[in-house]
């Protein structure tokens, strides 16, 4: 006894922690949302490029793409060419792919996509602090204005991030003589970042370019500049016109440095549409997809491996144990009496199709038909197959008489009666009408309203969407559960009906 | 706050409940394949028989329809006789023939039914209508017991039993059990019967329970359950102890009747003895069996068993009732005589 004691320990220690090991795994590792309506963003990143080919000249489109070691991970990739040989390089942290041929005419069209989505990726590489930089040199009145607008900056400025903000206040103030002199007429982001970049140089400051994209659901966008700098811990990100600092959480990087995005070699009239559309998918289908895309097949061996017809049944069966598990502790734990061992959960599966309420009614009105039958039955002592096949019939032509009265009575919802188990009424009917014979009305009846509360919470647990995704999800979680009864196995506590039906012996 | 103050009172008082009873047990003790000896009474009494152990005696047994032909043979000497379904519960499918009348039969509550009517109850038994589950049955033909003069006053028509369960085959709760005018004559406390509880040191019954309530008269009688003292008690008890070696079960119920001529006779075996009997004592089942488990695991150390006798002399020994308090036995029985 004392091993078998043990056995059964550790053999519910093993099948617990074997469930809690593979969903938590599961849960954190492979990140399956733990709820079903949990959705995620998908952003797919369009490109089209186009520029007219230089007749008789090998062409050469090279374009910089989103590197992949951001807070997103990509869900697909796609370049779509015709006749051109594409690679794709990575450099000083970007990526750059070139289209090239050997000769085109008229007008190329590239199309380069991108899906990406937020979850799912691992920590995001960090990005390499900058090497330690030489100031840019100036000549004449350049090198003067430059001082004459850096001295104020240090002046006003305590450390690296207050010296980049006062530096793009002032270049941003184009009345400035100096500012002018250095933008040399030009005005646009690039042009005064350039200013910036300078201005920083010469206090030996780090910058870097960075153009990113906004994800948001727009047609045409041009890239956005951001600049950003290292203060020896982290990167700071400044906006080059408003001196705003931190980029927003939608912004993706494209590419960093001062090229442009695209350069095209034996074209011209180059031009670069950027599209970012946004749709949203269920989250698991979601992690499905991006565990492919990591070679990971769990989720393949998972039930959603399964045919969707298959999934469906699945989907019920899978919550069975839940069912069965309420019997348990109602019968084991509460000292509830039901008819049958799993006849409540039988039950409980029929409610699916009548829905709680009709469940109840038509079942109380069968059971009830069939019980006044049953009983006339017993004075003809018939034997007990004729007998059991009778009321079998009986609970057939009842059904079906519900079923064309309720259709009569525009009362569709009477029509699921049919798929009542019919099998389980008569053996319902059956054990009820015994029990009614060997304890009396009283115990009878309280086996069928305990049956009926038994099937009810069972139905009502069983039919919990949240739950049903739970379990089918995470089918580990049976495993806890078999622990449970395992447990339950050599349970030898009271029952709390117990404790009422013993009240005569409680002389504490 | 109740439920844990009652739990606490019921653990306290060794009370055994359902979950308790079948995990430690029926489970540990009663293996699997020793329920046919309980569950035939044929097979029971077969044993019992070639035990040397008291039964009712056997008339026949009618397996088939065909063997109906018998019948006339199997009751030819009798007057009296048992009609019952071998593998039945709850006494259901029992007709006790109490005489002859014109060439056909009377019951004992005095209903006149035909050999016919004897032939279409047999062939029900033997189709399973009142067998476990269904299956096909034999009808066993025996003795009518004629219960002792001393239930007289306290039982209502039909034979009292008494219930002993034997743990490893020590005694270790007895109760009388009496048909009630609700049981139907039956002795079966789920159907209304009472049930007396019986001191194992002398056989002195105590007050009684009926529906899980503790009381201490006869509903139908009105006289007064309690302090009536049981013949051959010691018999009793013997023979419960001996039905561990017949059934090979280490925890079951024995249901025993006193006749008039014959004393105490096994009617039947349980292995899944209820636990009201416990109401019926005002004593719980764990605290029992728990010294008997003691007991056994001494006596395995010292590498030495107990025969039928030393096991009763045990049992009279720790669970007679006037050891732990002043038994009201001896006022009732003042009063009642």
């Amino acid at each position: 006894m004392q091993s078998i004691n043990l056995h059964l320990k550790i053999l519910i220690a093993v099948l617990v922690s074997l469930g809690i090991l593979i969903t938590g795994y599961q849960i954190y590792f492979l990140d399956i949302p733990v709820t079903e309506d949990e959705t995620d963003d998908i952003w797919s990143l369009d490109a089209k490029v186009e520029f007219r080919a230089s007749p008789g000249t090998p062409l050469k489109a090279q374009f910089y793409i989103p590197p992949l070691n951001q807070e997103y991970v990509s869900l697909n990739e796609s370049f779509i060419s015709n006749n051109y040989g594409v690679s794709v390089n990575s450099q000083n942290g970007n990526r750059r792919v070139t289209w090239s041929s050997r000769r085109g005419s008229g007008t190329q069209t590239l199309y380069y996509r991108l899906v990406l989505t937020k979850r799912y990726s691992e920590e995001p590489a960090k990005a390499a602090p900058p090497a330690p930089r030489q100031p840019i040199p100036l000549e004449g009145p350049e090198q003067v204005a430059a001082d004459a607008l850096i001295n104020p900056i240090r002046q006003h400025s305590a450390d690296i991030e207050t010296f980049i903000s006062e530096t793009i206040r002032r270049v941003n103030d184009i009345t400035d003589d100096n500012v002018k002199l250095l933008l040399n007429g030009g005005t646009s982001p690039m042009d005064k970042a350039r200013v910036i970049d300078l201005l920083l140089s010469n206090a030996r400051i780090p910058l870097e370019m960075v153009h990113t994209i906004r994800l948001e659901n727009t047609d045409a966008q041009s890239p956005e500049l951001w600049l950003r700098s290292y203060n020896g811990e982290r990167w700071l990100y400044f906006h080059p016109e408003t001196g705003q600092q931190g980029m927003p959480d939608n912004r993706l990087v494209w590419w960093t440095g001062s090229q442009p995005l695209l350069a095209v070699e034996g074209g011209r009239q180059s031009n670069v549409t950027l599209t970012v559309t946004n749709s949203e998918m269920n989250a698991l289908r979601l992690a499905k997809l991006t565990t492919e895309n990591r070679a990971s097949a769990l989720l393949e061996y998972s039930l959603y491996g399964l045919p969707l017809q298959a999934q469906r049944v699945y989907q019920v069966m899978i919550m069975i144990p839940i069912g069965v598990l309420v019997i348990l502790v109602l019968r084991n734990l509460i000292g509830m009496q039901t008819l049958g061992t799993f006849t409540p959960v039988l039950i409980a599966l029929a409610f699916r199709e009548t829905e709680i309420g009709w469940g109840i009614a038509l079942f109380t009105l069968i059971t009830a038909l069939g019980l006044s039958l049953r009983s006339y039955l017993e004075h003809l002592k018939l034997q007990m197959l004729p007998r059991l096949s009778v009321v079998l019939t009986f609970v057939v032509l009842v059904i079906a008489a519900i079923s064309l009265f309720s259709h009569k009575l525009g009362m569709e919802k009477a029509l699921a009666v049919s798929l009542f188990p019919m099998v389980i009424l008569t053996m319902t009917i059956e054990r009820l009408s015994i029990t009614w014979e060997e304890r009396g009305a009283g115990q009878s009846l309280k086996a069928a309203v305990g049956t009926m509360i038994a099937a009810t919470l069972a139905h009502l647990l069983m039919s919990i969407p949240e739950l049903t995704y739970f379990v089918f999800t995470f089918p580990a979680v049976l495993l806890i559960l078999v622990g449970f009864m395992l447990a339950m196995g050599r349970y030898r506590g009271y029952r709390l009906t117990e404790l009422v039906r013993f009240k005569a012996l409680n002389k504490g | 706050m109740f439920f844990w103050k009652t739990w606490k009172a019921l653990a306290d008082n060794g009370v055994m409940g359902i979950n308790r009873r079948n995990a430690d047990y029926v489970l540990k003790y009663n293996k699997r394949h020793l329920y046919p000896v309980v569950d035939d009474k044929i097979l029971t009494k077969e044993r019992a028989i070639a035990a040397g152990i008291h039964v009712p005696e056997m008339y026949g047994i009618i397996e088939t329809e065909k063997d109906f032909d018998t019948f006339d043979s199997i009751v030819a000497n009798h007057n009296d006789f048992v009609i019952k379904p071998a593998q039945g519960a709850g006494g259901d499918g029992i007709i006790v023939i109490a005489d002859r009348f014109e060439g056909m039969f009377k019951t004992v509550s005095g209903k006149i039914i035909s050999r016919d009517e004897i032939g279409h109850h047999i062939s029900s038994i033997l189709s399973g209508l009142y067998s476990l589950g269904g299956h096909r049955d034999r009808v066993l033909i025996e003795y009518r017991v004629s219960p002792d003069q001393i239930f007289k006053s306290i039982s209502y028509e039909g034979v009292p039993d008494i219930r002993i369960i034997c743990l490893m085959g020590y005694p270790v709760m007895a109760m009388l059990r009496l048909p009630t005018r609700q049981s139907g004559g039956k002795a079966n406390l789920h159907q209304g019967a009472i049930g007396v509880g019986v001191d194992l040191g002398c056989g002195m019954t105590l007050k009684g329970t009926w529906l899980n309530k503790i009381i201490s008269k006869h509903p139908d009688t009105t006289n007064p359950v309690d302090g009536v003292q049981l013949p051959d008690w010691d018999g009793f008890m013997r023979l419960a102890a001996s039905c561990y070696e017949l059934s090979g079960l280490g925890y079951i119920g024995v249901d025993l009747v006193l006749d008039q001529d014959q004393g105490p006779l096994i009617l039947e075996l349980n292995a899944r003895p209820g636990l009201n009997i416990q109401i019926a004592n005002d004593a719980g089942l764990t605290a029992r069996c728990h010294a008997v488990e003691h007991h056994l695991a001494r006596l395995k150390k010292e590498g030495r068993t107990e025969n039928a006798e030393e096991r009763v002399a045990f049992s009279q020994k720790h669970f007679a009732k006037n050891l732990d308090r002043t038994p009201p036995a001896d006022n009732s029985t003042a009063e009642s005589a």
